[in-house]
Formats: structure tokens, sequence, C-alpha cells
């Protein structure tokens, strides 16, 4: 049937269209990243590498501390979500199951805050921090971060926590529990899924953020790699071969994380977003 | 939420205490992490280096500040600048996410890639979007000119020329965001029931009609959300000129958050950047309030 098969083809080509405009900047710099510097300032330029090196990881690794750029997104962003997701559980729980007055209030000053302009906080935080002596140090990301994720993570695990019946919560209070141990007991092991979507996305936001990186750390070991990443680049060259090589290394944690939870991360944007 | 009638007032005294608790530690980290900073940027932003006397240090100058940027015309420029990327990059990125929002939506036997596709996006920082387009559109060995080339046209100077800068980067911001636009549009469009489209094909609905009369309708909530986040974002543009060409040529691309930034750091100006970072916290609040005010009214239409 020749209807069945246009239609099955233009499923294909929009698929197609779909990954490929999500994709090619990644396959862009994979391509230019095993590239060599004379190959890649001859023209026209070529697409695939003619002789495909690993040098420019090697030296990637070497010309910057690439991995401890890592290490500092990875402690930032782990320590950030863990604060982020506990205390966002708390408040979720607090909105969605007890019967607390300005309820809509507290939601408003949260999505308020999800739309705050980074910019107007860096600003005095960076002053609040200094007074601190907290400058090149991870508690100078850790809290901004857990507060920036914050709204969303417990809009998120409030639509999870509305979900679960409450002949359950009651069921647990029966049989001894407190409301704080059958929250950590039933309603948190229950809404597995949404906490863990939470987590993601607020591991996400943390491990991308570059602003408030940039200001709150201006020494190199302490750069997060958002901000490292920019530093291949010389003072009036851009080497790009080992800055696309740089990239890759950065991006490979973040390709894992969406590749995994793909499902997860979709449903947790988008039930913060449309539901409002 | 439902009461059973028979909640004594012991109850709610006791469960307003525990919500009051449980919700501490969250005011807390806000008050510190938000509410008291933008208290400090209202104060600082009425303070001020006297350049006749710079010794004594940043002294109170009332509004002086504001006066100042009122007539500063690097304000007005990187404010104008912003607007610009909001009236160029909001409406394509709805467009752009529009698109691939309807093809995503096709029956796809192998899902993956297509979700990858909208993800990775997303899921890239901002400012390794910039640093890729700007490898895209350097003048001779980027891809965009390469293009050009072997279409016959003449290679383009896209970043050292103010308008082609300004295209250069509105395309990387258009790229970067539509993905998470063309995510929460998906989502609206699943939510529109199959049997419409049915119903329309029944009646020998086009399948353009079938998009104008039935998908545009019932996805005006969900473009509206999308829109007015979007452009809320847009209003802090920051990173993807930052990487792209650092406000440059000149400052012909620089944005307000840009000025901001090199006011208070490079410049270590803090009364006068404060003052700007109080402008913008204004302008942004005004968007945000509008945001609230049609999710409260559409969920109460909905009749939640």
């Amino acid at each position: 049937m020749p209807f069945g098969i246009s239609r099955r083809a233009t499923v294909w080509l929009a698929g197609l269209i779909v990954a490929a405009n999500g994709f090619f900047p990644a396959v862009w710099i994979l391509l230019t990243s095993l590239k060599t510097e004379t190959e890649l300032i001859r023209s026209p330029i070529t697409y695939l590498p003619e002789a495909a090196t690993l040098d420019n990881y090697a030296t990637a690794f070497t010309a910057q501390p690439i991995l401890r750029f890592m290490w500092n997104s990875f402690v930032v962003a782990t320590l950030s979500t863990l604060l982020c997701v506990l205390v966002s559980a708390l408040a979720a729980y607090a909105l969605t199951r007890l019967r607390i007055p300005r309820r809509n209030l507290i939601m408003s000053v949260l999505l308020a805050v999800a739309m705050f302009p980074l910019i107007s906080l860096m600003v005095p935080l960076f002053k609040v921090m200094r007074e601190l002596g907290l400058l090149n140090t991870y508690l100078a990301l850790i809290l901004p971060y857990a507060v920036l994720s914050m709204p969303v993570c417990t809009l998120v695990m409030a639509s999870f926590f509305q979900d679960i019946p409450p002949d359950l919560e009651a069921a647990a209070m029966v049989d001894g529990c407190s409301r704080v141990g059958a929250l950590f007991r039933v309603i948190i092991p229950l809404s597995a899924p949404g906490v863990f979507t939470a987590a993601i996305l607020a591991f996400v936001n943390a491990w991308d953020e570059f602003l408030l990186a940039l200001t709150m750390m201006n020494r190199v070991n302490m750069r997060t790699l958002s901000v490292g990443i920019t530093l291949y680049q010389g003072e009036f060259a851009f080497p790009w071969p080992l800055i696309s090589a740089a990239l890759i290394i950065a991006i490979v944690p973040i390709c894992i994380i969406i590749a995994v939870f793909q499902e997860r991360v979709v449903g947790g944007l988008t039930s913060g977003g449309v539901k409002g | 939420m439902i009461s059973d009638g028979a909640i004594s007032t012991k109850k709610d005294l006791s469960e307003r205490a525990l919500g009051t608790l449980l919700l501490a530690p969250a005011a807390l980290l806000l008050l510190v992490i938000v509410v008291y900073p933008i208290a400090t940027l209202f104060w600082n932003s009425l303070h001020g280096v006297d350049n006749a006397n710079p010794a004594a240090g940043e002294q109170f100058v009332g509004l002086k500040n504001y006066f100042t940027a009122f007539e500063d015309d690097r304000f007005w420029a990187s404010t104008w600048h912003t607007i610009l990327y909001i009236v160029a990059t909001v409406p394509g990125a709805l467009v752009v996410g529009l698109g691939l929002a309807l093809l995503a939506n096709m029956p796809f036997k192998v899902k993956w890639p297509v979700r990858l596709g909208l993800l990775l996006p997303w899921a890239l920082p901002l400012v390794f979007a910039g640093l890729i387009f700007r490898w895209f559109f350097e003048y001779r060995t980027g891809v965009v000119n390469d293009t050009l080339m072997r279409l016959g046209f003449e290679p383009l100077s896209w970043l050292s020329d103010p308008n082609l800068a300004f295209a250069a980067i509105s395309v990387a911001i258009v790229w970067k965001s539509s993905s998470f636009m063309a995510l929460m549009l998906l989502a609206g469009l699943q939510t529109i029931p199959k049997s419409l489209y049915e119903a329309a094909e029944v009646d020998g609905a086009s399948k353009w009609q079938q998009f104008v009369e039935i998908t545009l309708p019932m996805l005006r909530p969900a473009i509206a959300v999308a829109l007015i986040f979007r452009t809320i974002t847009a209003i802090q543009t920051f990173d993807i000129p930052y990487a792209m060409t650092g406000g440059g040529p000149g400052d012909s691309t620089e944005t307000l958050a840009m000025y901001i930034h090199k006011t208070t750091l490079d410049f270590l100006d803090f009364g006068y950047g404060s003052a700007l970072a109080a402008l913008m916290f204004v302008l942004s609040m005004v968007a945000t309030s509008g945001y609230l005010k049609y999710t409260r009214r559409s969920s109460g239409r909905s009749g939640d």
C-alpha cells in the first residue's frame, strides 16, 4: 500500500529532523576534536577527519586541570542536589499533605523565585560571600544552587506526593509512625520516581550553571567545568580541536545522565512547566 | 484537599506547627540566599564612591546612581540589545519549538533518538552552546561560511559585524531554547484527545485545517506558559553572547546582564552595578507577575 509506505517515511523523516537538530553541534565538535590543527585551517574545510587523532584529548587533560574542574562540578552539583531535594521534600510535604494557611501565596513566592534574574542576585551575593570569606569555597555555589532548583524540585515532588492515597499514610500512623516518620517511610519511598526526577533536574541545573560559578570562584583550582572550558581559549587564538576535545569530555557525564534517565527528565521538565 | 469535618482545633494547630517546621529550612535558605541579598542590593544601589574623595570609600549618595543610569548611553544600548534579543529569539524559539514538537509527536516505534534530540540542547550548558556556535560562525574555518562558499556566496564576517553578530547569537539562542519549548509544547500536544482529529477527519477537514482549528486553540495555554517563561529567561541573556562575542564588536552585542557583570566585577563599581541590577530586578518582576497572574487564572479556569 503506497500510502502506508509514505506515512512511514514521513515518520522516519520527522524523527531524523528532530534527532539531527539536537545532535549536529555535538557531532560536529566530536569530528573537530579528532582533527589536527593543520587539517583544521585548510580551505575548503574537511568534514570527516582525514587522519583521526586522539592527541587533542591528551592535550585537554594536560593544558588545564580538567579532571579537577570535573571534580569541582561533581562536588558542587551533588551536595547542592542533596540539600535541595531534602529541603524541597519537606516543603512539598507541607504544601500537599498539611492544611496550612496561605498555601497559594507560598506557591507563588516559590514560582517567583524560579523566575529570578540571577544577575540581580549575583551582585549582592558576591558581596555577602566575600564578607563571609566564602569566595572560592564549594559552599559559595552549593547554597545558591540548592535554592535556585528548590522551586522546580518542590513542584515536581508535590505533584507526586499528591497522588499517594491519604489512607496509606494514615495506616502508617496507626502503626505508630509519627507524621515525619510516615513522610520518610511511606511518602518518599512511594514517590521515589518523583524524588529522583527532582534530583536529576537539580543536578543538571547545578552542573550547567555559569554566571555564579564565574563570579564566586576565581581561583583556577576551584573553577567548575562550565567556566573551566572557557579557559582553553588562548589570548588571541582559538585552538578549536583542543576546545572541542575538552567540550566532549565535559558533556560526557551530562549525556550519560540524560540518556539513562531520559523519560524521567522529560516527565519532570514538563510537569513543572505546563501544570504551572 | 478533603476535610472530614471532624478535625479538632487541636489537630489543626499541631498541623500548622508541623507545617511551619517543615517549611522552615526552605524559608531559611530563601532568606539567606535571596531575600537578604536583594535587600542589600537596593541598599547598595544608594551608595557610591565619591570621585573627589575616594579614600572615604562607599558613601550614601541617594538616587544618584539611578540618575546616572538614565543618562548612561551604554545602559540604554545594552537594554536595547536585550529587548532586541527578546523580540528576535522568543518568537523564533516558539516557531522552531512548535515545529519540533509537532514532528516529535508522531507515532515513533523507537522513541529514544527523538527524546534525546530534544533533551541534549536543553542539557548542554548555555556557554558550551555559545562556544560551539562561535565555532560554526568562525570566518575562515567555520562550517556556515564553508556552506555559503560551496553554494557560491561570499563568506560573511559573522562575528565582527554588529548586525551579523546579532543574527549569529540569535540563531544560537533559538537553537538552545527551542528544544525546551518543544518539550513543553509536546506535553500540551499529548493532552489533546485523538477523537477530535478523528471527528475532523470524518468531516473532511484537511491537515492544515485540523492544525488551525484543533491543535492551535487546544495548545494555547501551553504556548502562553512557554512564551512567558521564555521571555523571562531571555531578559537575563548572558552566557551565549558572552561566549560568542564577549559583547563585541565594540559593545554592539552587549546585553544588560553583561553590562551589569562588567560594571560590578571588572570596573568594581558596586553602587552603580547594584542600581543597574535593581532596575533589571524590577523589569523581571513585572514580567513574572504577569506569568503568575496568567497561571493562576488558567488553573482557576480548568476548575482545579
